[in-house]
C-alpha cells in the first residue's frame, strides 16, 4: 500500500529507527550532563564608594574600585558625612570581572541585576513608591593598561520594593529591608575583556530625585553570563545538527517532487518545519565570536518564536488532515481559526520581546518593568498571549478529541469495509496514533526535564562526575525536538513503494473523483493516489445503506 | 549526613593531629578569640598599598599563628580583611550584649580571661569570630579586595581556563572553605579544645543555615527556561541576632576527670557504653537532649559579672534603662538617677547620604547608672 512511509515500514526496520533515534537522544544528554558545564554563571559585586573629589564633574573620569589607579575609597557613609562629601560625588564602581579574570566573547551575554542594601531608620524611611535614580556609565577596554572608553551613559529609574518584615520601631534600627532585585543591564554580546560600571545617585531636593529612598548602605550588583563550555557545547551540537536536518530536508522535498501530484497541505506544513527546524539550527553564533553583534540574543529569541509557532501550527493542522470526516481541507486558510491564535500570540511577544531587548540594543540600561506604563504593557502583552495560548490549546484539545471519536467510529465499522479501505483507514489511524504518542512522549519529557532542572541545584554528584542537570536538560530537550522534527520527515514522507501502480491508479481517480463531485476528495488529496478505486467503493456502500 | 560529616571531621582532625602535632589547646586563634590587644587595631583605614610587601607587614601586625600567617601572606588583600572582621564580630558582640551585664567588653585581660575558660561567653566570642570571618571574606571577595578568590585553584593560567569554561563557585564558598582551614586543624584531646572549635564551627553553620538563594528567569522573552541563581549572605546584624539567640539557649557539657590534665572525658550522666559512641559524633549534654550541630556548648556557669573580678570590671556605673534593665544588670543594687539636660539634634532631615539638617533641641533627660 502506497503512503507515508511509517506506514510500509516493517515492524523490525521501524524499531531499528526508533532505537537509533533514542541512541542519539541519550547522547544529546550525555554531551550536556558530562561534558558541559553548567549553562550560565551568576557573580556577585559589591560596589566600592568611591570620592569623586573633582569639583566639576567630567565624563571622562573612570573610578576603578581596585588596582594601580584605585579610586579614594570610602568604607561607610558616616565617613562620607564625617568629610562632608555630598551624594552626588560619591562614585560606585564595580569591575566586571574580578581581579585577575577577563570576559570573553564566549559568553554571549551578560546581564546584570541591582540590589541595594537599605538600612531601617526611624527618621529616613522608604517612602510608598520611592523610586531611585540612578546615573551610570558603563565603559570598556580589552586590555589592563589602556584608558576606559565610554560605551553607554543613561540616566534610569527603578522603583523600590521594599519591606521590613520586622515592626519599624527604634529597636530596629539599622536592620536591613528586604528588596527586591531590580534588572539594571543586559549586553547582546561580551566583546570586550573589562568592564567598569560607574553608578551615581545624585541628589535633587527641588526636583524630588532620590528622596525618601532610605539609607543606602550599599550597592550589591549580581552578573550573569553564559559560560564559555557550554556555549561550545552548544555551537558544536548546532553545527552537528543543521546539516543533518538539511540533508533529510532536501532528500524529504525530492521525494514530494518525484510524485506527480502536487504536494498536499501536510506535505507543505511539514516541510516548513524543517526549514524553522533549520533556521533554528543555523550557528550563526559563531559571528557572534568574531564581531560585535549585540542583536544576537534578540535574533535567537525570534528564532525560536518561528520555530514554536509552526510546531504549534504543525500540530493542528496534522490533527486537522486527520480529522476523516470528509470536509474538504488541504488549505490553510480552513485553518485560521486555529492559528489566528499562535500568530497573534507569538506576535504579543514578539511585541513585549522588541520593547525589551529591542530598546536594549541602544540603551542596555533599559528595561521596560522599571516604569509603570512599560510594566503595564509588558503584562497585558503576556496575558494576551497567554490567552492565545489557552485558546490554542482548548482548539488543539478538541480536535485531537475529534480526531479520536471518528477513529472509534471508523473502528466499528473496519471490517466491513473492503480491503484497499480498510488498510487505508488503518493507516491513517496507525499515523495519527503514532505521531499522537511520540508528542505527547516528546512533550511530557521536556516537562518533565524542565521540572527537574528546576528543582535540582543544577548539577547532581555520581561518584566522582559530576552530572549537570540544567545543561543536560538544554542539549536533551534541544536534541529531541531534533529529533522528533528529523523523524516526522523521513517517517512521514510519502512512501514510493509501487511506484509504478500509482501511476494507473492516480489516472484512475482522477476521473472519478471529477465524477463524484469532490466529497471525497480529501482522501486523495492527504494520502494517495491509490484509494481511487476505494472512493467508488464508499460511494457505491454508500447509497447502498441508503 | 550532618553527623557524618561531623564524625569525617572529627577522624581527620585526630589524624592531622598526630601528624603535625599542632600547638596546644591554649593558643588562641583568632579576632576576638585571639590573644592580641584589640586596642592596636586602628578602627578606620590602613593605608592600602598593593604594592611590593606592604601586606606582610600587616600580617605581621595582626600576631598570627605560623599557618594563619602563612595564609594571610598569600593574598594582598587579606591583612585588612582580617582586620575588618575582627572589627565587625567586635562591634557586633557589643552591639547584641549592649543590655546585658556582660557588655562584650573587649579590654584585653578580661577577654583573655574569658577565653581561658568555658562559658557562654567564651562560646559567643569563638562563635561570633567565626562568622564574622566568613562573612568578612565573601564581602571582601564580592568587593573584588582579595586577588585569589572564587577560583582558588593552584597556577594561575589553569584558573583563567576554568572560568572561561565553566565559571567559578561563589564567594561564599571559598570563604568557608579558608575560614575552615585558617581556624581548624587543632587538637582536639581537650575537652575544652573541642567545645571551642565546635563553637566555632557553629559560627560558621550559622552563616551558611542563613545563606538565601536568589534566582532570576530570562528565557526567551523572560521566561523560565533559563533560570540562574546565586547565594546571598544574610546582613551580619541578623547572624549576630541568629547567635545570640543560641547564646541563651547554649548548651553545658561536663566534664568527669580532672581538667587540669587537659584529657577530660566527657560525661553525660548515663552509660558509659552510650557516651563511648557519641562521643566521636557530637559532645552529649548533661541533660538527656542531644545537642544538635547547630548548639552552642559550654562546660561551666559564667559567673555574674556583677562585680568586679577577672572576667569583667562589673556593673557598677553601667547605663541602664529603667524599666527594663536596669534591675538586672545592676544586680539588685539599685540605680542611681541624674537628670540633666541635653542639646542634641532632632527632628532630622536625612537625605540618603551624607548630608544630615537637623534643628536643634534641648531635652531633659534621665540617665541611669548603676550603684556601685
Amino acid at each position: 500500500m502506497a503512503g507515508a512511509i511509517i506506514e510500509n515500514m516493517s515492524t523490525k526496520k521501524l524499531v531499528i529507527v526508533g532505537v537509533t533515534l533514542l541512541l542519539f537522544q541519550a547522547l544529546a544528554f550525555m554531551v550536556g550532563g558530562l561534558i558541559a558545564p553548567s549553562p550560565t554563571t551568576s557573580v556577585n559585586y559589591m560596589a566600592t564608594k568611591c570620592v569623586d573629589a573633582s569639583k566639576h564633574r567630567e565624563d571622562t573620569k573612570w573610578f576603578m574600585p581596585w588596582g594601580p589607579n584605585l579610586c579614594d575609597k570610602i568604607r561607610s557613609f558616616d565617613e562620607a558625612m564625617a568629610k562632608r562629601i555630598e551624594a552626588n560625588n560619591i562614585v560606585f564602581a564595580v569591575h566586571i570581572p574580578m581581579q585577575n579574570m577577563e570576559m570573553s566573547p564566549w559568553f554571549q551575554f551578560m546581564l546584570v541585576i541591582l540590589q541595594f542594601d537599605i538600612a531601617f531608620k526611624m527618621h529616613n524611611q522608604i517612602e510608598e513608591g520611592a523610586v531611585v535614580t540612578v546615573d551610570v556609565g558603563l565603559a570598556y577596554r580589552d586590555d589592563m593598561f589602556s584608558e576606559w572608553k565610554e560605551m553607554v551613559h543613561s540616566v534610569e529609574q527603578r522603583k523600590l520594593h521594599c519591606n521590613l518584615s520586622l515592626p519599624k520601631t527604634y529597636e530596629n534600627e539599622g536592620r536591613y529591608y528586604d528588596c527586591d532585585h531590580l534588572p539594571f543591564m543586559e549586553l547582546g554580546s561580551v566583546a570586550h575583556k573589562y568592564y567598569l560600571l560607574n553608578i551615581r545617585l545624585p541628589v535633587n531636593e527641588r526636583k524630588k530625585v532620590n528622596v525618601g529612598i532610605g539609607e543606602i548602605k550599599d550597592i550589591r550588583l549580581i552578573s550573569i553570563h553564559q559560560n564559555g563550555g557550554f556555549t561550545k557545547v552548544w555551537f558544536a551540537m548546532k553545527t552537528f545538527l543543521t546539516p543533518s536536518i538539511l540533508i533529510i530536508m532536501i532528500w524529504y522535498w525530492r521525494r514530494i517532487t518525484l510524485m506527480t501530484r502536487p504536494p498536499v497541505l501536510l506535505e507543505k506544513v511539514i516541510f516548513a518545519l524543517g526549514i524553522s527546524m533549520t533556521f533554528i539550527n543555523m550557528p550563526v553564533e559563531w559571528f557572534s565570536v568574531g564581531f560585535n553583534w549585540t542583536w544576537m540574543l534578540l535574533f535567537g529569541d525570534i528564532r525560536q518564536g518561528i520555530f514554536y509557532s509552526m510546531l504549534l501550527s504543525f500540530w493542528i493542522i496534522f490533527c486537522g488532515e486527520h480529522l476523516m470526516d470528509q470536509t474538504e481541507r488541504n488549505r490553510f486558510s480552513v485553518y485560521w481559526k486555529q492559528v489566528g491564535p499562535i500568530v497573534f500570540g507569538s506576535f504579543c511577544l514578539f511585541i513585549f520581546d522588541m520593547c525589551e531587548r529591542g530598546v536594549q540594543l541602544t540603551n542596555p540600561f533599559y528595561s521596560i518593568w522599571a516604569s509603570d506604563v512599560g510594566t503595564e504593557l509588558a503584562m497585558s502583552f503576556i496575558i494576551v498571549a497567554g490567552i492565545c495560548a489557552c485558546l490554542y490549546f482548548l482548539f488543539l484539545c478538541f480536535m485531537v478529541f475529534q480526531v479520536f471519536r471518528n477513529i472509534s467510529g471508523k473502528r466499528t465499522s473496519l471490517p466491513a469495509m473492503s480491503k484497499a479501505r480498510r488498510l487505508h483507514y488503518e493507516g491513517l489511524i496507525f499515523r495519527f496514533k503514532f505521531l499522537m504518542l511520540v508528542t505527547l512522549l516528546c512533550a511530557a519529557m521536556t516537562v518533565i526535564f524542565f521540572i527537574i532542572s528546576q528543582v535540582n541545584e543544577g548539577h547532581w554528584h555520581w561518584g566522582d562526575h559530576t552530572v549537570q542537570v540544567s545543561s543536560a536538560f538544554f542539549t536533551g530537550i534541544y536534541g529531541m525536538w531534533n529529533l522528533y522534527v528529523f523523524a516526522i520527515m523521513f517517517l512521514y514522507a510519502p512512501s514510493h513503494k509501487r511506484y509504478g501502480d500509482e501511476q494507473s491508479s492516480g489516472q484512475c481517480i482522477t476521473g472519478d473523483a471529477g465524477a463524484n463531485s469532490g466529497e471525497d476528495i480529501q482522501l486523495t488529496t492527504t494520502i494517495t493516489h491509490v484509494d481511487g478505486p476505494t472512493e467508488i467503493y464508499k460511494m457505491s456502500g454508500k447509497e447502498a445503506q441508503e | 549526613m550532618l553527623d557524618g560529616h561531623l564524625l569525617l571531621g572529627w577522624l581527620s582532625f585526630t589524624i592531622i593531629v598526630y601528624l603535625l602535632s599542632a600547638p596546644g589547646p591554649t593558643t588562641a586563634y583568632f579576632g576576638l578569640t585571639g590573644n592580641e590587644p584589640l586596642s592596636i587595631l586602628p578602627l578606620n583605614s590602613l593605608p592600602e598599598e598593593t604594592m611590593g610587601r606592604a601586606h606582610y607587614k600587616l600580617c605581621d601586625r595582626l600576631k598570627l599563628e605560623k599557618k594563619q600567617r602563612r595564609m594571610c601572606r598569600r593574598d594582598p588583600g587579606m591583612a585588612d580583611t582580617l582586620r575588618e572582621s575582627i572589627i565587625m564580630s567586635a562591634l557586633e558582640c557589643q552591639h547584641q550584649f549592649r543590655f546585658e551585664r556582660w557588655n562584650c567588653t573587649l579590654e584585653g585581660r578580661h577577654r583573655g580571661n574569658i577565653l581561658k575558660r568555658g562559658f557562654k561567653e567564651t562560646a559567643f566570642l569563638y562563635a561570633i569570630s567565626s562568622a564574622g570571618l566568613t562573612h568578612a571574606l565573601a564581602k571582601a571577595c564580592s568587593a573584588g579586595r582579595m586577588e585569589r578568590c572564587t577560583c582558588d585553584e593552584a597556577p594561575d593560567l589553569e584558573n583563567r581556563k576554568a572560568w572561561q569554561w565553566g565559571g567559578c563557585g561563589d564567594n561564599f564558598k571559598y570563604a568557608n572553605k579558608f575560614v575552615k582551614e585558617f581556624l581548624g586543624k587543632r587538637s582536639n584531646k581537650d575537652l575544652r579544645a573541642r567545645v571551642d572549635m565546635h563553637n566555632t564551627n557553629v559560627g560558621m553553620r550559622v552563616i551558611k543555615a542563613g545563606v538565601e538563594t536568589t534566582c532570576k528567569c530570562h528565557g526567551v522573552s523572560g521566561s523560565c527556561t533559563v533560570r540562574t541563581c546565586w547565594r546571598q549572605l544574610l546582613p551580619f546584624h541578623e547572624i549576630g541576632k541568629l547567635l545570640k539567640q543560641r547564646y541563651e539557649t547554649s548548651f553545658k557539657v561536663g566534664s568527669s576527670t580532672n581538667e587540669a590534665t587537659g584529657e577530660g572525658e566527657i560525661s553525660t550522666g548515663r552509660s558509659q557504653q552510650q557516651q563511648q559512641q557519641q562521643q566521636q559524633q557530637s559532645l552529649p549534654g548533661l541533660n538527656d537532649q542531644i545537642p544538635r550541630t547547630m548548639d552552642l556548648l559550654h562546660i561551666e556557669d559564667s559567673p555574674s559579672f556583677c562585680k568586679a573580678s577577672k572576667y569583667s570590671s562589673g556593673t557598677a556605673g553601667r547605663k541602664c534603662y529603667k524599666d527594663k534593665n536596669c534591675d538586672a544588670i545592676c544586680c539588685g543594687r539599685g540605680h542611681n538617677t541624674q537628670s540633666r539636660e541635653v542639646t542634641g539634634p532632632c527632628q532630622c532631615q536625612v537625605r540618603w547620604c551624607c548630608y544630615v539638617e537637623c534643628k536643634q533641641c534641648t531635652q531633659r533627660e534621665e540617665v541611669y547608672t548603676c550603684k556601685g
